[in-house]
């Protein structure tokens, strides 16, 4: 992106939204590093940046899955939860005292997809076979998933983790954080299951059309349900950097998160009745989401005012979104007509 | 009613839930079947239902609003603050302060969605995020302790239309809570049944593009919609403070998805089109029996949210897969 230098034009965006988010994104760095360049440029900042937002990104990047097939997931926090609860019962040895830290470590990352890929599957079962509004469905497994969880701990919280597992959450790989170069890794996969595979375009015709893409000879079905899992794995996923982040866990944490997810993914250019949406825009609409929420924090907002801002932020973006759409449809139409004019 | 009418109703096999419940949780501890716990269930379930009557009617509409909770502590918090700094003591001021803000809050949702034609689950997450973040930025976080609460709102919660005494001669009695709660059932259902609006809630709902080819105004009707859906949750938020007599502006949110899931299980589409208020009361009937009476049966409190759940889950799944057989039968029936 080395041609953003000289000119703005010249770079080759395939979607236009991720121009807009681009140059968005880049402004807000030009006026912080200006207004505050010795807070903001800070190593230490751009480095908790980068810690901060991986447990949400990993929600982000669940919820962008399922909204592309014209569903939704609000059952993703409370997955990470359930799983996170789980997995800190294995890790803090209330299970079994005995186990070493290793083997605990091991069983509770297999323990945490097992129940993830469990979730997933009766998420996309509920949707899919019996036709459940995906709304509706997981606004029931969102209670039911964070119920059981809060039944397994009787609603206390879960701390004292083995230290090698801290290191996920915690520590910089040459200077980088651990859990953002896993939060690239992750995202990368999903990027290239969106656009590499069957499975990835399948989605995206599901959530254009499910009855056009049945007609075409796609399994809605087993489509839909391969996404609610996947979607549910990165919801298990996030726990892992949740628990190892805090070295605790409580039911109920991170249940702003939800709110913040769709907001980003729906910032990202993710079209909330399906059928668009590209893994590049929605990680620049987390930078610009992290981005701002730094910026408050070192202008010492209130999280109040953040909470106002991110209302605020996903109204105007969907009203943007919403005249932009309504212009362009204008354009075309103009266009049609003047290419019926000139073939008379 | 014939029987077999009867049984071809949603209503009907809710009511059995809950009457089995009921005589369950009576079994189990027969506290629950007494006059007392019945209005005692009453008293503190209207602030529920009232607000369940607001959803009921946007989710006939075709939408969702995740922002009634958000709208009624507003309302609350805002008319408690302005009649403490006022002086006034006056019930009647708080219900007017809190109405008027649910209904400019019901606007601006209503604005955002006729205009732009926004998706209403995601504008509304956005309207709540934005309205709590302002009312406590803004308007304050502390809260309003018993002792500072005016009189008159302490009072309210105390009148009573109907008095019983026990024999030691304490009494107790059906709060009028009941008829605010009857009266808004009533008012909604005669706007559903009887105005051209109401029928036009149906009708966008059902069908927008053909309500609006039919010759309703639809963005009017969206209008009224949340609009209506801001006014019921104003009084909600004046009840809620009379009944737990405190006011914390972070209260009720997070409470929305029980009151959706409330009137989802009542029998409600989720798409729209099609619903009842009885079965928006006996759903809100159900999830109350559950969140308060588990205790009655010697299960914590932790384990409401798991039932809570467990019963949406079911409940969504009975219905639709009921709709995907019927579907599948009528399809086979017109192929033969």
């Amino acid at each position: 992106m080395g041609s953003a230098v000289f000119s703005l034009k010249r770079l080759k965006f395939k979607n236009p939204k991720n121009k807009v988010l681009f140059i968005i994104m880049i402004s807000i760095v030009l006026v912080m590093s200006i207004a505050m360049p010795s807070k903001f440029l800070s190593g230490i900042n751009i480095q908790s940046m980068a810690s901060q937002f991986p447990e949400f990104g990993f929600l982000a990047l669940a919820m962008m899955l399922a909204m592309i097939t014209g569903g939704i997931d609000l059952s993703v926090v409370s997955i990470a939860n359930l799983t996170g609860v789980i997995a800190a019962m294995i890790l803090s040895g209330s299970l079994d005292n005995g186990m070493p830290d290793g083997t605990a470590i091991f069983l509770a990352i297999v323990v945490i997809i097992a129940i993830s890929t469990l979730c997933g599957l009766m998420n996309g079962a509920l949707i899919a076979f019996i036709g459940v509004p995906p709304i509706l469905a997981t606004l029931g497994t969102q209670g039911l998933f964070m119920g059981i969880a809060i039944v397994l701990t009787k609603g206390h919280s879960i701390s004292g983790f083995p230290e090698q597992f801290m290191v996920i959450g915690n520590n910089n790989f040459l200077g980088i954080p651990i859990s953002f170069i896993l939060f690239i890794f992750a995202a990368f996969l999903v990027s290239t299951l969106l656009t590499r595979t069957k499975q990835g375009f399948s989605m995206f015709m599901v959530g254009s059309s499910p009855v056009v893409s049945r007609f075409s000879g796609v399994n809605n079905t087993k489509v839909l349900i391969i996404t609610y899992m996947t979607t549910a794995i990165l919801a298990g996923l996030a726990s892992v950097i949740m628990i190892s982040r805090v070295n605790s866990m409580r039911p109920g944490y991170g249940t702003v998160y939800l709110l913040q997810a769709i907001l980003v993914v729906v910032l990202g250019g993710v079209d909330p009745d399906g059928g668009f949406g590209n893994v590049p825009g929605l990680i620049m609409g987390i930078f610009i989401l992290q981005l701002t929420q730094s910026g408050l924090n070192i202008l010492a907002f209130s999280p109040f005012f953040k909470k106002f801002m991110w209302g605020f932020a996903l109204l105007l973006v969907m009203v943007l979104n919403h005249l932009l759409q309504k212009r362009n449809d204008k354009k075309k139409i103009l266009q049609k007509k003047n290419n019926i004019v000139v073939t008379e | 009613m014939k029987i077999k009418q009867l049984f071809s109703h949603n209503e009907t096999y809710l009511m059995m839930i809950v009457i089995v419940f009921s005589l369950v949780l009576t079994i189990i501890n027969p506290v629950f079947f007494t006059l007392e716990n019945m209005f005692d269930l009453l008293r503190s379930s209207s602030g529920t239902a009232i607000l369940a009557v607001g959803v009921f009617l946007v989710l006939l509409s075709g939408g969702i609003d995740v922002s009634c909770t958000t709208i009624a502590i507003a309302g609350q918090y805002i008319s408690v603050n302005v009649l403490i700094a006022s002086g006034i003591d006056s019930i009647g001021l708080a219900f007017l302060i809190s109405i008027l803000i649910g209904v400019s809050l019901g606007a601006v949702n209503a604005y955002l969605i006729s205009t732009f034609n926004l998706p209403t689950l995601i504008t509304t997450l956005g309207t709540s995020s934005l309205f709590h973040g302002l009312l406590l930025e803004f308007v304050g976080t502390k809260a309003v302790n018993v002792g500072d609460l005016p009189e008159s709102i302490k009072a309210f919660a105390k009148v009573q239309i109907l008095n019983i005494n026990r024999p030691d001669g304490t009494s107790y009695g059906l709060s009028i809570f009941f008829v605010i709660l009857v009266a808004i059932v009533l008012v909604t259902w005669i706007i559903l049944k009887y105005t051209m609006i109401g029928r036009g809630i149906y009708a966008i709902g059902g069908n927008r593009e053909a309500a609006k080819r039919t010759g309703y105004n639809v963005k009017k009707i969206q209008f009224f919609v949340y609009c209506y859906a801001g006014l019921i949750a104003g009084v909600m938020g004046v009840l809620h403070l009379s009944l737990i007599r405190y006011s914390n502006p972070t209260y009720l949110v997070g409470k929305e998805l029980n009151i959706i899931a409330a009137v989802v299980l009542g029998g409600t589409k989720i798409s729209g089109g099609s619903g009842t208020l009885t079965g928006t009361l006996i759903g809100v009937a159900l999830i109350t029996i559950l969140e308060k009476n588990l205790i009655l049966i010697g299960l914590s409190s932790y384990w409401q949210k798991f039932f809570i759940g467990l019963i949406i889950v079911l409940g969504v799944t009975i219905t639709y897969a009921q709709n995907k057989i019927s579907t599948r039968r009528n399809l086979a029936m017109r192929g033969a």
